[in-house]
This record gives structure tokens, C-alpha cells and sequence, in this order.
């Protein structure tokens, strides 16, 4: 018996330390552009890393009868026609966990901020199925943006997709950015007053084709606002080859996606998309497959559908966690029918678009709110958000169509007058400046004191002056009022009253 | 040179004529090379390029090629070859080669796979694990 054993264990031995590899090889045909050919590599698998010579890694994308056509990482300069190209059996991997916040990585996940070394102890692979039915949840807890103009119109919940939509220069990372600021306000105060119950929400920011000052100053705001260390900036700029550029966003979607399966929540924002699509479009020809309309390939559609699918809000039963995205498209002159733009509007569940005459005109966000919309964030927004902005959105569309009409006329009746009246102070009301997020509790009041009237009798010149001081008010004098708000999340029987004491005894005070 | 897509497909079907069993045919290989060199069809030098490229191809997965890191003495080389062909049918052929770089055993290459048993191959394992 003991013989057999012997024998046994000996041939187990014989296999661990078994010093004979096998592996799958190929040879380097042609190179150049980040994209190579290798010819070989009959057992390479879709999306398999492989191993070039130098440490350069490459991905497999195009299986062909007698090639494979693969995108490199790192510096392809360094191969040659004839190097051995081997396969690893492992998918494109990157570090997740809460070591990388704070932190600013490319798209590989390797730290580029000089901070040194990120001790991850997780991989998960960057290509990932997105969550199916049964794990999924629908959308009801709020991603307050803290911009007055989103929380209450164009509401945002965890786990949902809202495109930001723009031209150039109209504002599009600035509300990305102040999201994720007053998610670190938020955070903060929480962490501060030791509140079990709440949900910290972790931001990840990644920049695709971005020139590298831009996210210099992105680092630079949310350090100002210390807002980075509850914050990843994935970075892919410009001057990042093309493969980068494409990997970057499904990286930081495998980071957003390990707090979500951890039961916590994360915020994406995708800067931007569009110069995911051209990096995508550049790889695609390299590799010369097909190309389609405005030469885009066939896939471009699932190449954006599949990154956002990965948001979701996961169920109780699969620890309730959650990746909201917040996906950023330019367009040029203002086209939203362009090929990119009309892909990401019907994968997303509504959009921010921001229009250039707007933010010219002084009202910034430039938010436009009869093409702005949220599908299924008015489910997540607050009871007392709801109650004070329920009216908001079609009182400003029919006031925009009223003014427009009032430029033709003078004579108008005291009832479209008073609609006018209200939209410009709305207007005004909802003019914010940049990186400074309100908390929700101050919008509600904000808008309350308008839905009561209180707004009505001030000069739409003196609005923004009265906002401030009644924000000022409320948060030396009543404190504890603002806190009754959001503790109780809804304007009740008993705190409406209280609240109209304290604009009464505002109203006195501002002259 | 530039392989057109109809000088591709020529190739193709060069090389489906050249199969016997699935396997490669040198009779057929010289025979269906010669016809083309005598009708002369259209892109037919860009067509025998691709043709002579396929035919390398489908030569190496029948093909060994055997390394170490010195010669091998004959005996050695005769049972190495001999296993390869109880493994991989009697058909592949042999190719020893010496390569000092592999510090010592072997590396045997069929097609793509690599079985690859060096020292050389040991000792990047280390490297990449540390």
C-alpha cells in the first residue's frame, strides 16, 4: 500500500515541479502604429493578453485565418519583424480597491502621480459582463449633484447612466467636477457626524484624449477642494496612443465596478466619449477592419454600449452596491444628430445638453431644460426636492416659449406676465458659479422660499444677491432647521411652517 | 509587395488544391505551381507569394524544430525524434537546432506550440514571479 503512495505522490511531485512549459507562439509580421500582425498563435483566444518581447503586453482583437491582429501597450518601437510573440491564457488585468484613490494612474492602472507605488492586493479584468437582470435593482437613491439646475429638473440616481452633452467650452466637465466635489462635501460632513446609515459615494474621473494641463488642473481642483482622496483619475491624454486612449474608459469601469460588488457605491465620469469613439475608430482601421459611416466601425455602438451597460445598481442580495455613470460627448455646432452623439443619447437614460447661447448669455450651467432629460432619476430625488422643484421644469420650458413670443409684443395680460416674471427669476436662481456644489438641504430651501413667493417681489437683478444672503442666513442662523431637512427628507406638516417663520424673519432683514 | 484581395483568394484556392487527406501534397504543391506559372492569370506573382506563404505556414505545424543548448549526441537526437513522432504521427519532420542561449535542455516548437523545457524558460519564470 505504501508503495502505491510512494508512487503517487511522486508523480504528484513529478507535475508540481514539472520545469516544461507549454505555451502558444506567433512571430511579429508587420508593426507600426501601436498595432501589430503575427502570424502563429493558433491557439490565441478574442481579448487574450500577450506577451511581447521587452515586457510589452498586447491584446488580441482580430482573429484571422492566418494572423492575429493585436493592440500594444507600452512602447512599440521597441519590437521587430520575426520577435516572438507567446500567449498568456490571462485577460487584460488592472488594480482595484481603495488603494487607488487619491491616486492617478493611466490606463493600465500604473501610478503616474509620483506618489509611488499602488500595494494593490485585487485584480479584476478590465473587459468584464456587465450585471444581469436578477442582479439588478431599479434606480432609487439620489446622486445629489449639487448643482441646483440638475437636482432639481434633470434628477440623477445611483446606478444610472446621464449623458452630459455640449459643445465645446459650455461646461460639460465643470458639472462632472462639481459632482464629484459635493461628493466629497457629502462624504466628508458624513465621516464628520459619524453617520452609520449613509452611503459614501466614490468618484473615479477618467480622462480620454485630454490634453495633459487639462487634467493637471482637474488633479489641481479636486486637491483644492479635497476632493481627491475620495477620488481615481484614470488618465489617457492625448498624447497616450491610440490603444490607451480606448482601454482607459473599461479600466476605470473594473475599478468602479469592485465597489459596486463590494457593496458600495461609485461614480464614473467618461471625459469623453467621443474621443473614445476616434481612438476606437484609429484602432479599428489600423487593424483594417471594415469601416461604416463617418468611418467608424461596425461595432462602435456595442463598444459604448457594453462600457455603460457595466453601471448598475445592484440588488440586497448582492450587497447593494452601485456604478452610476456620468458619460461626457462634444458636439460640434450643436449637432445632437451626429453618428457618436445619437449612439450614447439612446444607450443612456437621459441627458444634460448644454447649449452655447445659453452660456454666452450669462446663464451658466448652460443647461438647455427642454432637451435635458432624466428617465428614471425623478424615482431617487428626495420627497422634500420633489415637493419644492415638482413644477420647476415645466414652469421654465413655458416660460422660455413665452419670452420667446414676448419679443413680438408689448402688450401682455398680468397672468403671462407673472409667468415671466417667475421664469427670469428661476433663471437666475439657477445660475451657479463653477466648483461650488450646493448640499440639497440648502437647495430645498432655495427653492421653497420661491415656490412660496418670496422671490417674486425682489428685482431680477437683486435675485442672485438675495440667494446668497438667504443661503448665508440659513446656514449661521438656522442650522438646525437645515439639518430637521435633511434628516427628515420631506417638508411635513410640521416644518413647513417653521420654515416660512424663518423667510418671514429673512424677508425683514433684507432690504 | 501588396497582395490584392482576388490574388488572396487565388492563393486560397491554390493551396485547397495542394491538400490530399488535409494534408499537404508536395506533387500537388509543384503541380498546381506550375500550371499558374504557365497560364500566367491575372496577379498571379502577388497570388504565388500568398500561395508560398500558406504553404510555410501549413509546412511548420507538420514541421519540429528541436533546440537545445549544445549538439545532441546521435542517439539522444534519434529518441528525441522518435517520441515527437509517436506523438505527432510519423509525417512531422525534424529540425535540430542549437541555441546557447537556452543554458540547457530543450525547447521543441510544432506549428505554434512550444513545449518549452529550458533553463533559459526556467529562469524567466523566476524572474516574472519575483
Amino acid at each position: 500500500m505504501s508503495t502505491i503512495l510512494e508512487e503517487l505522490e511522486q508523480k504528484i511531485q513529478g507535475i508540481e515541479s514539472s520545469a516544461t512549459t507549454k505555451s502558444n507562439v506567433g512571430y511579429v509580421r508587420e508593426i507600426g502604429d501601436g498595432v501589430a500582425r503575427i502570424e502563429g498563435l493558433s491557439a490565441a483566444m478574442l481579448n487574450e493578453m500577450l506577451e511581447f518581447p521587452a515586457g510589452i503586453t498586447g491584446i488580441a482583437l482580430n482573429l484571422e485565418e492566418t494572423e492575429v491582429g493585436a493592440i500594444l501597450f507600452g512602447d512599440y518601437t521597441k519590437i521587430r519583424e520575426g520577435d516572438e510573440v507567446r500567449t498568456t491564457g490571462r485577460l487584460l488585468q488592472t488594480p482595484v480597491g481603495r488603494c487607488l484613490l487619491g491616486r492617478v494612474v493611466d490606463a493600465l492602472g500604473n501610478p503616474i502621480d509620483d506618489k509611488g507605488e499602488i500595494e494593490a492586493t485585487e485584480f479584476f479584468p478590465v473587459e468584464k459582463t456587465a450585471p444581469g437582470i436578477i442582479q439588478r435593482k431599479s434606480v432609487s437613491q439620489p446622486v445629489q449633484t449639487g448643482i441646483m439646475a440638475v437636482d432639481a429638473m434633470i434628477p440623477i440616481g445611483r446606478g444610472q447612466r446621464e449623458l452630459i452633452i455640449g459643445d465645446r467650452a459650455t461646461g460639460k466637465t465643470t458639472i462632472a467636477i462639481d459632482t464629484i466635489i459635493n461628493q466629497a462635501n457629502a462624504n466628508r460632513t458624513a465621516e464628520a457626524m459619524g453617520d452609520a446609515s449613509f452611503r459614501p459615494l466614490y468618484s473615479i474621473y477618467v480622462a480620454i484624449g485630454q490634453k495633459n494641463a487639462n487634467v493637471a488642473r482637474v488633479v489641481k481642483i479636486l486637491e483644492q477642494n479635497d476632493a481627491l482622496k475620495y477620488t481615481i483619475i484614470v488618465s489617457a491624454p492625448a498624447s497616450d496612443s491610440a490603444t490607451n486612449q480606448y482601454i482607459a474608459p473599461f479600466t476605470g469601469a473594473a475599478m468602479g465596478e469592485w465597489f459596486m460588488e463590494n457593496g458600495m457605491d461609485a461614480l464614473i465620469v467618461y471625459d469623453d466619449l467621443s474621443k473614445h469613439a476616434v481612438a476606437y475608430r484609429q484602432v479599428s482601421l489600423l487593424l483594417k477592419r471594415p469601416s461604416g459611416r463617418e468611418a467608424y466601425p461596425g461595432d462602435v455602438f456595442y463598444l459604448h454600449s457594453r462600457l455603460l451597460e457595466r453601471s448598475a445598481r445592484l440588488g440586497e442580495n448582492y450587497g447593494n452596491g452601485s456604478v452610476t455613470a456620468l458619460p461626457i460627448i462634444e458636439t460640434q455646432a450643436g449637432d445632437v444628430s451626429a453618428y457618436i452623439p445619437t449612439n450614447v443619447i439612446s444607450i443612456t437614460d437621459g441627458q444634460i445638453y448644454l447649449e452655447t447661447d445659453l452660456f454666452y448669455q450669462g446663464i451658466r450651467p448652460a443647461i438647455s431644460v427642454g432637451l435635458s432629460v432624466s428617465r428614471v432619476g425623478s424615482a431617487a430625488q428626495i420627497k422634500a426636492m420633489k415637493q419644492v422643484a415638482g413644477k420647476l421644469k415645466g414652469d421654465l420650458a413655458q416660460f422660455r416659449e413665452l419670452a420667446a413670443f414676448a419679443q413680438f409684443g408689448s402688450d401682455l395680460d398680468a397672468r403671462t406676465k407673472a409667468q415671466l416674471d417667475r421664469g427670469q427669476r428661476i433663471v437666475e436662481l439657477f445660475k451657479q458659479s463653477q466648483y461650488s456644489p450646493m448640499p440639497v438641504q440648502v437647495q430645498v430651501v432655495v427653492l421653497f422660499s420661491m415656490q412660496k413667493g418670496y422671490v417674486d417681489s425682489v428685482p431680477v437683478d437683486r435675485v442672485k444677491e438675495f440667494q446668497n444672503q438667504l443661503m448665508e442666513f440659513f446656514s449661521t442662523r438656522k442650522e438646525a432647521l437645515l439639518t430637521k431637512v435633511l434628516e427628515k427628507k420631506q417638508i411635513d406638516k410640521e416644518l413647513e411652517p417653521e420654515l416660512i417663520a424663518a423667510l418671514d424673519e429673512f424677508k425683514n432683514f433684507f432690504k | 509587395m501588396k497582395i490584392s484581395k482576388d490574388a488572396r483568394r487565388q492563393a486560397r484556392q491554390m493551396f485547397r488544391a495542394s491538400l490530399a487527406n488535409g494534408r499537404l501534397d508536395r506533387a500537388s504543391v509543384t503541380k498546381v505551381t506550375d500550371m499558374v506559372i504557365a497560364g500566367k492569370p491575372r496577379h498571379y506573382l502577388q497570388a504565388l507569394k500568398e500561395f508560398a506563404r500558406l504553404v510555410r505556414l501549413e509546412s511548420a505545424r507538420r514541421h519540429a524544430i528541436i533546440q537545445s543548448a549544445t549538439a545532441l549526441v546521435a542517439d539522444e537526437a534519434q529518441a528525441i525524434a522518435d517520441r515527437v513522432h509517436s506523438n505527432f504521427g510519423s509525417d512531422i519532420t525534424t529540425e535540430f537546432q542549437v541555441n546557447p542561449a537556452l543554458l540547457g535542455g530543450l525547447r521543441v516548437q510544432v506549428g505554434s506550440d512550444v513545449w518549452d523545457g529550458s533553463v533559459r524558460n526556467r529562469l524567466d519564470l523566476i524572474t516574472q514571479q519575483l
